[in-house]
């Protein structure tokens, strides 16, 4: 057991890294290499220009306001799963350094920004986790169920795991942000660091969760993040 | 099993098949979009269905196999077994090509390309409508035995030419055929494609010839691309032939959208300054520039407008065709949904040139027929030769007692 916690808190991240990296580059490289597109296959209406084209694939991926035409619950479950996602990786920037420069605007002190690090965070994380569960249930439902395949129950899964343990730190311990801080930097700098204790047991499988949803990615559906916009573009060409 | 399906798929995935294959995320949100899905209740026609067999079957390792392991079993590798087999011939050649599925997706992912692709895959392998590809062959070569044809077809257009001068009263009236023109109007097989556009092109004294070609091209819809292009290459001769400066192409789906949107990477610079347009654009802009005119309220009843998938939401003609209609109809009614969300009338993709799809096809239209029966509508009026006939099928089979027509012959019916 402590060997494993080992590897996953020193070993493993590197890896996690270089995997998650090349991966996207391995992706992109294999549909560059491909054939273009046959034809223009384009939908209509678009845009005229080309600018106009661009834009247009950008909002409706950032709103996904063509989906919420047609199936408004499905929307709302993705929709709000990958804001609260959002809002979660742009809070996680704390765990490796802080926003200073938001403190000093604002003026707060440290209770204070603990106190909103608090709330907004566990909000961010309620906005993800829950439409998590309103997905894997659609799974089963309907249709869906056709189309389902264990790929898609295991990354449901795995966001859940990542997001419960993550609960965890949140709500049952209370981190010493000082403490991770230190420990990110070590393992940048190759001077290892102790693992956060104020994390609990739970940091260690968060991490090593994270570590296994960085390995997946660029393999597996979720290379939807950056084929989203080269397919809306391919029908706006 | 299916190796000779399997390597032309390879050979022919571009770099749109393979972002599909790779991002598509399963959500369903495709699934009510096909009305082959909505109408049969079998997975085999949800769109995303579809695109995942294919998926399944090149994740095979080398072709045949035992085993599947757990990376088989956690990517859904299949086997290429009977049940297979039947899925895969109903998921490629039971689908229109509509791309209401494209629209619904929140990644607009085309599975009607891979369909096309997946067409000629199976042809290869002998499965699938053979008619269709006899027709598509038929259209190829036509092109070179254009001269033995040339001088039965020119008499049957004179004789043709004679009956609406009869029925008109107008001695004046002529189908050029193979003379330089401005316009080139390439029509599809009958003279219900001709009679109407020679009255408008006469009304509007325009400088036309018929085309010794027709602008069907079933080649495409069995996926053959080489083949389609040479189809359409005959028109594109006859064009530089003639020196006409627009090519119009009568009321046909498919046609129109090859037409529009694939010359540019079939013919380049073969095609410059060539204006290429639907006849509709062209009637349309007569109307608008003055250049015939219609008897107001010609069309006193309930008339409704059927958005051909290849005309709307893949050529983006939405605007024109109800100018026109407006022009002679007194009570006009969208149906709902319409323009990009329209239903598919069911009959698209080939299917019509195939006898024994006539059930499927029947079947397809479903959601058509209970959208034209919302409206009430006696007349049902569209822009699509595979539509109208379906349309009329559809109303024969299901009693709904509308006339069908094209945009274009009801404005020939209204001219003044
Ligand atoms: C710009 C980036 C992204 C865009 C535009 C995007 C868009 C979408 C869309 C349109 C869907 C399908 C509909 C839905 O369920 O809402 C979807 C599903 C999904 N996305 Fe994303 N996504 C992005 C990034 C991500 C990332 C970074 C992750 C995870 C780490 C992710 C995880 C998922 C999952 C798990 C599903 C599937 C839900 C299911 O199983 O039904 N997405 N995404
Ligand atoms: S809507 Fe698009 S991403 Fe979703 S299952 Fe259908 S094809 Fe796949
Ligand atoms: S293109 Fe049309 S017929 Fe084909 S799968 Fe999509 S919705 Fe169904």
């Amino acid at each position: 057991m402590a060997t494993l916690a080992f590897l996953f808190a020193y070993i493993t991240p590197y890896m996690a890294v270089v995997v998650f990296f090349g991966g996207l580059a391995y992706r992109v490289f294999r549909w560059w290499r491909k054939p273009p597109a046959p034809a223009h296959l384009s939908l209509f209406p678009r845009p005229q220009s080309r600018l106009g084209r661009l834009l247009d694939a950008l909002v409706d991926m950032f709103t996904l306001k063509g989906l919420l035409r047609v199936n408004p619950l499905l929307w709302a479950g993705g929709f709000i799963m990958h804001l609260g996602l959002l809002f979660v990786l742009v809070g996680h920037i704390r765990a490796f350094t802080d926003f200073y420069f938001l403190w000093k605007l604002l003026n707060w002190g440290k209770e204070q920004q603990h106190a909103f690090s608090a709330v907004a965070g566990t909000i961010a994380g309620t906005l993800f986790t829950i439409p998590l569960f309103y997905l894997l249930a659609r799974r089963w439902s309907g249709a869906v169920k056709w189309l389902s395949v264990p790929e898609d129950f295991f990354v449901l899964f795995l966001l859940i795991g990542i997001a419960l343990t993550g609960f965890h730190m949140r709500l049952l311990r209370t981190v010493e942000i000082e403490e991770l801080h230190r420990f990110f930097a070590g393992l940048a700098s190759f001077r290892w660091q102790p693992v956060p204790k104020s994390a609990g047991p739970a940091f260690i499988w968060h991490f090593a969760l994270v570590q296994l949803l960085m390995v997946y990615f660029p393999f597996g559906k979720l290379s939807h993040t950056i084929g989203s916009v080269l397919s809306k573009m391919v029908a706006r060409s | 099993m299916l190796a000779k399906f399997l390597d032309t798929i390879r050979a022919r995935i571009t770099r749109p098949l393979q972002y599909y294959q790779d991002i598509c995320v399963r959500c369903g949100a495709c699934i009510d979009a096909c009305h082959f899905y909505v109408a049969s209740g079998s997975p085999a026609h949800i769109p995303a269905y579809r695109m995942m067999l294919v998926k399944k079957l090149l994740q095979q390792p080398n072709h045949g196999w035992k085993g599947r392991g757990i990376l088989g079993w956690y990517r859904e590798t299949g086997m290429a077994d009977e049940r297979m087999v039947t899925e895969l011939r109903q998921a490629l050649w039971e689908c229109t090509g509509c791309r209401r599925c494209s629209v619904f997706c929140p990644f607009d992912l085309d599975t009607a390309l891979m369909v096309n692709v997946g067409r000629y895959a199976l042809l290869q392998e002998g499965m699938g409508m053979e008619m269709a590809a006899e027709i598509g062959n038929a259209e190829v070569s036509k092109g070179e035995i254009i001269d033995a044809l040339r001088e039965f077809y020119v008499d049957q257009v004179r004789e043709l030419e004679g009956r609406i001068r009869e029925e008109w009263g107008v001695s004046d009236l002529r189908i050029p055929v193979d003379e330089p023109a401005r316009v080139l109007y390439v029509p599809v097989v009958g003279e219900h494609a001709i009679i109407p556009l020679a009255k408008i092109f006469y009304a509007a004294q325009e400088s036309w010839s018929l085309s010794l070609f027709t602008a069907t091209n079933h080649s495409f819809f069995v996926g053959d691309i080489e083949k389609a292009k040479q189809a359409a290459h005959w028109i594109v001769e006859e064009a530089r032939r003639l020196g006409v400066q627009v090519i119009a192409y009568a009321e046909c789906g498919h046609a129109t959208r090859t037409l529009l949107n694939f010359w540019d990477h079939w013919f380049g610079d073969e095609i410059s300054g060539i204006q290429r347009v639907s006849v509709v654009q062209l009637v349309a802009a007569y109307l608008k520039e003055g250049r015939i005119r219609v008897r107001e309220g010609a069309f006193d009843g309930p008339m409704t407008y059927h958005d051909p998938c290849n005309l709307g939401r893949n050529a983006g003609i939405y605007e024109e065709p109800r100018l026109l209609i407006r022009a002679v109809a007194t009570d006009f009614r969208e149906l709902t949904p319409n323009r990009e969300l329209n239903w598919c009338c069911g009959g698209g993709g080939g299917m019509i040139a195939e006898p024994g799809m006539l059930e499927v096809r029947m079947k397809a239209g479903q959601p058509k027929v209970e959208q034209i029966q919302r409206t009430g509508a006696r007349w049902v009026v569209t822009t699509c030769e595979n539509c109208k006939t379906q349309l009329a099928d559809l109303s024969e089979r299901y009693g709904l007692g509308v006339e069908v027509r094209g945009v274009v012959d009801l404005i020939a019916d209204a001219l003044v």
